[in-house]
């Protein structure tokens, strides 16, 4: 970490310029945080503020950062059942559950697993919500009304209805998609019960769930794209897919960044289609790191192991985040 | 020394963290049996629907105890005894099944129960064993659960079965005739993988003379009866005779009412419901034994009554498990829910002493054999259900899975 060397400082003025040089939205908040941020002061001036957060920060405090630093205490025990009336005898043993998570075959397949929902999911999530939005904003005149509830609907119906639908879609005896094959002469695959084709059938189910607030999204910063632009880009002689390659595209890359990072988080800890719908079967092929967490923690009151996982999910998904977030910022130059 | 500082440091937090205040807040006497009070009673599923009526009946009976029962759906009820109990706020009485008993006992949550007051001899021998721990009781027997075998009369008529198997080979030849002379899609229907697949294991390893843990407490399930029991199992599957997938929330009585299922096993609950569902199935269907491999030898299920260690309320709460456990109290119960009594003197009478069907239950229970009350039992059935699994699918044989569970299942009694 020395900054005296060659390649680290060429790096370090490379990054500066960044953000501080460009002028636009970002400018302005950077030179903020240096000039802005004194000691906060207690008067009385300040007494309405702190008066008015007081509800959100108790209920932050007890809610949230307690049992975060909690579950980090508990991570680093043995806590097991007989200490949940008894949390004092709860032994202090290091990173042995980290260490066992990654020798422990069942967690290593849930975290494939998650990683194979997240790879897949994810780009179909964002290109089909995409594809709805734009044709939803440029296409469909009468109907849109329609169409924007139709595909926002999964994302506000409860897991449960989803699952009694989808388990009669995905029924491979008396199942929708079932019975359309057998009017055509073949025979559907049993989804659900086949392991390579379960984690599929899952990925398919929460892009259905999850493209409508993707698509929300989309619309929005597609409304947002001034009408001047485009029709300068006409003017020019840019056909539609010219127009959306180059200044849809482009200009959607901010609305592209958040739904990306915001699904990928939310596909890292899926939970509630596999509990429901497989339960993290055929042979855990559907087993996510969620539910593994759930089932260590609540079927076997392994509290100290199923923090250990649960940090190490948390770690992923920071990573993750940083990653998606320095990759897709630097190319919008 | 260091250890104990960090231990120590840890430990407050986790002390802070779970609200823990002292849990021995009660102390002392608690309230006299007659005195005023109101005692709280936590039961699940259909039965915390149903117990509010006799609660109140009780009240009426004993103004002086206003008994309130809160229902605890099934699918929350373990996560919600756990919290409390760490929380120090047990109801003074639960339903507890026997899976949950070792638990709850090793964390001290449970009063002993009185053996002056309540008989070992009265009750079925599975059920009372059931709220056993380290040798003390913890449970009442309130009702019990056994599986049998339920089987379409009417279609085995069709193919030609003209009684009930009763061993393994005839239950197979059965699963076959009704497959190939009576023309149904399968021929029984047992759990092919997931959650709990041990439940419809069990009547096959338990009728080979098998065990998971044996009286000791180690682990056996790779025993020669036990493999016997995964090769029999798996041989349905092999065979087309099961269903080799089946989604969570599968409801077999819909195939069975259809005729593509003709045999499962399950528990009375599923008399009621046929009953209730399908009026028109009345007469086309009955109940047997277990088919037995070396005997027939099925679970015994079922839920006791628990009074938590804190409660303040002890002598009344023992009353009102009186009334519930007595023989006019199950019989009246029976009346109310189906659920089977756990009390034998209340078999003697009335629909349980002579409906053919019931008397199936009766006898099965003489001999079910209930799970060890082991904390780790979940995590222990989870393991075999695996095996299960890979049999089933083909994935590995009887003898290779029944060792890696027993490796398993070893590294958890230890």
């Amino acid at each position: 970490m020395s900054t005296t060397t060659g390649p680290a400082a060429s790096d370090a003025a490379k990054t500066a310029p960044g953000p501080g040089g460009k002028p636009g939205p970002r400018g302005p908040s950077t030179t903020r945080k240096d000039g802005g941020r004194g000691k906060p002061r207690l008067g009385v001036q300040n007494l309405a503020g702190w008066l008015f957060s007081t509800p959100f920060l108790v209920l932050f405090t007890v809610f949230m950062a307690f049992p975060i630093l909690a579950t980090l205490l508990m991570s680093f025990t043995d806590f097991g059942l007989r200490n949940v009336t008894n949390p004092l005898d709860a032994e202090f043993i290091g990173f042995e559950n980290y260490t066992k998570l990654f020798s422990d075959e069942k967690f290593l397949k849930s975290l494939f697993n998650t990683g194979y929902f997240v790879v897949v999911g994810v780009p179909l999530t964002i290109g089909l919500g995409l594809l709805v939005a734009v044709l939803l904003n440029n296409g469909i005149d009468r109907a849109r009304t329609f169409f924007r509830v139709g595909f926002y609907a999964p994302v506000v119906t409860s897991i449960v209805a989803v699952a009694v639908v989808w388990r009669f879609v995905l029924d491979p005896a008396d199942g929708l998609v079932a019975g359309l094959a057998s009017e055509v002469g073949l025979t559907a695959p049993d989804f659900l019960g086949d392991e390579k084709l379960a984690m599929p059938s899952l990925i398919l189910m929460a892009v259905w769930r999850n493209m409508g607030t993707v698509m929300v999204l989309f619309i929005a910063g597609l409304q947002a794209i001034p009408t001047e632009v485009r029709e300068a880009a006409k003017l020019d002689g840019a056909g539609p897919w010219h127009e959306f390659r180059r200044i849809t595209l482009p200009l959607l890359r901010p609305t592209m960044l958040y739904a990306t990072v915001i699904t990928t988080i939310g596909y890292l800890n899926v939970f509630e289609e596999p509990f429901v719908m497989t339960q993290g079967g055929p042979s855990d092929s559907t087993l996510t790191v969620s539910l593994n967490m759930y089932r260590e923690g609540f079927n076997f009151f392994h509290m100290g192991y199923a923090s250990a996982m649960a940090y190490v999910l948390f770690v992923v998904i920071m990573g993750i985040t940083v990653l998606q977030l320095r990759l897709l910022k630097d190319n919008t130059k | 020394m260091h250890r104990a500082a960090r231990t120590a440091t840890v430990a407050i937090a986790l002390a802070t963290a779970f609200g823990i205040t002292a849990c021995g807040s009660s102390g002392g006497e608690g309230v006299a049996a007659d005195a005023k009070q109101t005692l709280t009673v936590w039961a699940m599923g259909a039965e915390g629907e149903k117990l509010g009526d006799v609660a109140k009946e009780y009240t009426k009976a004993n103004p002086n105890v206003n008994v309130k029962v809160t229902p605890v759906g099934w699918d929350v009820a373990h996560q919600k005894l756990v919290s409390a109990a760490a929380a120090g706020t047990l109801p003074d009485i639960a339903q507890m099944g026997g899976t949950y008993m070792g638990e709850f006992a090793e964390i001290g949550a449970l009063e002993p129960v009185d053996t002056k007051v309540f008989d070992e001899k009265d009750f079925f021998p599975a059920s009372w064993e059931q709220g056993v721990v380290d040798g003390e009781v913890y449970g009442v027997p309130w009702y019990v659960d056994t599986r049998v075998l339920y089987y379409r009369t009417d279609l085995a008529k069709e193919a030609g079965i003209d009684k009930a198997p009763a061993t393994w080979s005839e239950l197979r030849s059965a699963a076959e005739a009704y497959q190939d002379k009576a023309g149904t899609k399968w021929g029984l229907n047992i759990q092919p993988s997931g959650l709990d697949t041990v439940q419809s294991f069990y009547p096959f390893l338990y009728s080979s003379g098998g065990e998971i843990i044996d009286k000791d407490g180690k682990a056996v399930i790779d025993s020669p009866a036990a493999v016997k029991a995964f090769e029999e199992y798996g041989t349905y599957f092999d065979k087309g005779l099961a269903k080799k997938s089946v989604q969570p929330g599968y409801d077999v009585t819909k195939d069975f009412n259809k005729g593509d299922v003709p045999m499962f096993f399950s528990g009375p609950w599923i008399m009621t419901l046929l009953n209730d569902q399908y009026p028109d199935l009345a007469g086309k269907w009955a109940v047997a034994k277990v088919p037995a491999g070396e005997k027939s030898v099925s679970m015994a299920g079922g839920s006791s009554l628990v009074i938590s260690k804190d409660s303040d309320n002890k002598a009344a709460a023992k009353e009102f498990i009186t009334y519930l456990t007595d023989t006019k109290g199950q019989e009246d119960w029976f009346k109310r829910t189906s659920d089977l009594p756990a009390a034998t003197a209340a078999w003697e009478s009335g629909p349980l002493a002579e409906d053919p069907n019931l008397q199936v239950f009766r006898e099965q229970m003489e001999t079910a054999k209930n799970s060890p009350p082991l904390p780790q039992w979940s995590e222990i059935t989870s393991k075999v259900d695996s095996a299960v699994e890979a049999v089933t699918q083909g994935k590995e044989s009887a003898e290779d899975a029944a060792k890696k569970a027993q490796s398993e299942v070893e590294g958890l009694v230890k």
